[in-house]
């Protein structure tokens, strides 16, 4: 985000049980221009459909609106009074909670009804003053909204959770009154004294699961948790494809090697040169084979290498279809890239120009795109949908 | 005759496209009494599919002999002639 630090947010659901659509919704936006990030969770009446209608309208419009610096109390009028009214309960009703971070650090936060959310420093819980604002309700009543503003450090993280989160295991002999917010504390500060790198996406996983495992696995309510984790920017680099100037072939291979972070390449052809530019040796892992993704191979000082086109295509299809959180982690090649891109903030694209002419041979039994392309593809989603930062770069 | 063959299967793009995951599964197919004669490998692009006049993909290696349009009948084959 910038040179300070960087802003990781991710956040893992559960659905009530048997439900196939949550009530619950996280939604992030990033506003490159201003470094600005606005993420949102909203947990709309009830569950299912309904529900999630009323949430993501909840989520959408909040956050257009606080990216448009339009007034607090303001977007949570308009909110209550746009919702559709529950024709059994006669209310709108959906909770929000609304962090608006800027590139200095200087935090916002607006609740309305969700479980307060936690400030982990140095795995310990900061409490913030919070002011109580009337807001004009969608029945002339006024409701409370909780407002913090406060300066963020890095290493700061910041927890959202429905309270899917905080009830769970309500009536259960262990946890006769639900998890409990201090409890979640705990929990969540123990984590990270156990990891105190965990990213946002592991400790919100985290989160989740316990309180699932609360529910003796059959959720009660929807369970979301998301996490904002400020922090030093971790640095992928993938290199894809021959350069279009053989000469080059050596600058390539001393990229892959001065690289600071991790690094894959997608490619055998790029991997053969930079096999042979550093004298490493590479060879195929066929512990995992997928009918239709090439097996990954082994390199040393790389972390990941793959073949090209249709792995950064199975990638590309996986980073849009969203459904990233259930990915195994030694999955094939194309989920392991995956993994890493999500793992990173920084993601840093090489990509050679050289096109391989028997890709475009008619007779192949599948389309295959050109190289530039897909990768045009995956930084555009991993910039809008991930909110990562990536540089591309041809040669 | 061979004491024991090395067999290296491409796992380049068009190999794989053009049926070298198959290939993959060489060791499942092979008769009992050859697999511990056998020792099979996965390569990166071997470069053959862009030259042409050494047929088509998927190529494999079998000690020094390259096979092009390879299936699992061919290799095996080809590893018996070798070995028997």
């Amino acid at each position: 985000m910038n040179n300070r630090y960087f802003l990781e947010v991710d956040y893992y659901h559960e659905y009530k049980y048997r439900q196939l659509v949550g009530g619950d919704v996280f939604l992030s936006r990033k506003i490159k221009e201003e470094n600005r990030v606005i993420s949102v969770l909203s947990d709309g009446l009830g569950s299912g459909v309904k529900a999630n209608v009323l949430s993501t309208l909840t989520s959408t419009m909040a956050s257009t609106f606080i990216s448009n610096y339009i007034d607090i109390t303001r977007t949570a009028e308009i909110i209550m009074k746009t919702l559709p009214v529950c024709k059994e309960r006669k209310i709108s009703y959906s909770t929000f909670s609304i962090v608006d971070i800027d590139e200095h650090g200087d935090t916002r936060i607006i609740e309305y009804d969700n479980p307060p959310y936690l400030l982990l420093r140095k795995a310990q819980v900061v409490d913030i003053d919070k002011s109580t604002r009337k807001v004009e309700g969608s029945s002339q009543k006024k409701v409370d909204v909780q407002y913090s503003r406060f300066q963020t450090e890095k290493g700061d993280r910041i927890v959202l959770l429905s309270d899917g989160v905080s009830q769970s295991g309500m009536g259960m002999a262990g946890t006769p009154f639900g998890w409990g917010m201090d409890d979640v504390a705990r929990f969540a500060v123990s984590l990270i004294e156990q990891n105190n790198d965990i990213s946002a996406r592991e400790l919100a996983r985290k989160i989740v699961q316990r309180a699932l495992a609360n529910d003796a696995y059959r959720s009660k309510d929807d369970i979301t948790c998301g996490v904002i984790y400020f922090r030093n920017p971790r640095n992928l680099l993938i290199m894809s494809g021959p350069p279009i100037d053989k000469a080059k072939d050596i600058e390539l291979a001393h990229m892959v090697d001065s690289f600071s972070g991790q690094k894959v390449i997608c490619g055998g052809t790029t991997a053969n040169i930079v096999a042979r530019e550093l004298d490493r040796k590479l060879k195929v892992d066929l512990s995992y084979i997928d009918p239709d993704i090439p097996p990954p191979s082994l390199m040393d000082g790389v972390d990941l290498v793959t073949e090209g086109i249709i792995t950064l295509c199975e990638a590309s299809e996986i980073l849009k279809s969203g459904d990233v959180n259930r990915l195994p982690e030694r999955g094939n090649a194309a989920q392991r890239i995956v993994h890493m891109m999500l793992n990173n903030d920084s993601i840093q694209f090489v990509v050679g120009t050289k096109i391989n002419d028997v890709h475009q041979d008619p007779n192949m039994p599948v389309e295959l795109e050109i190289r530039r392309n897909i990768v045009k593809k995956i930084v555009k989603i991993l910039e809008e949908k991930y909110l990562k930062e990536t540089k591309l770069q041809f040669i | 005759m061979a004491q024991s063959v090395s067999v290296k299967i491409c796992t380049g793009t068009a190999c794989y496209v053009m049926g070298g995951a198959n290939l993959l599964m060489l060791e499942e197919c092979l008769p009992e009494h050859l697999k511990g004669r056998i020792e099979i490998e996965g390569t990166s692009c071997m470069g053959y599919c862009s030259l042409g006049e050494k047929g088509k993909a998927p190529f494999v290696m079998i000690n020094d002999q390259l096979i092009s349009e390879a299936t699992l009948e061919k290799i095996t084959e080809k590893i018996k002639t070798m070995l028997e």
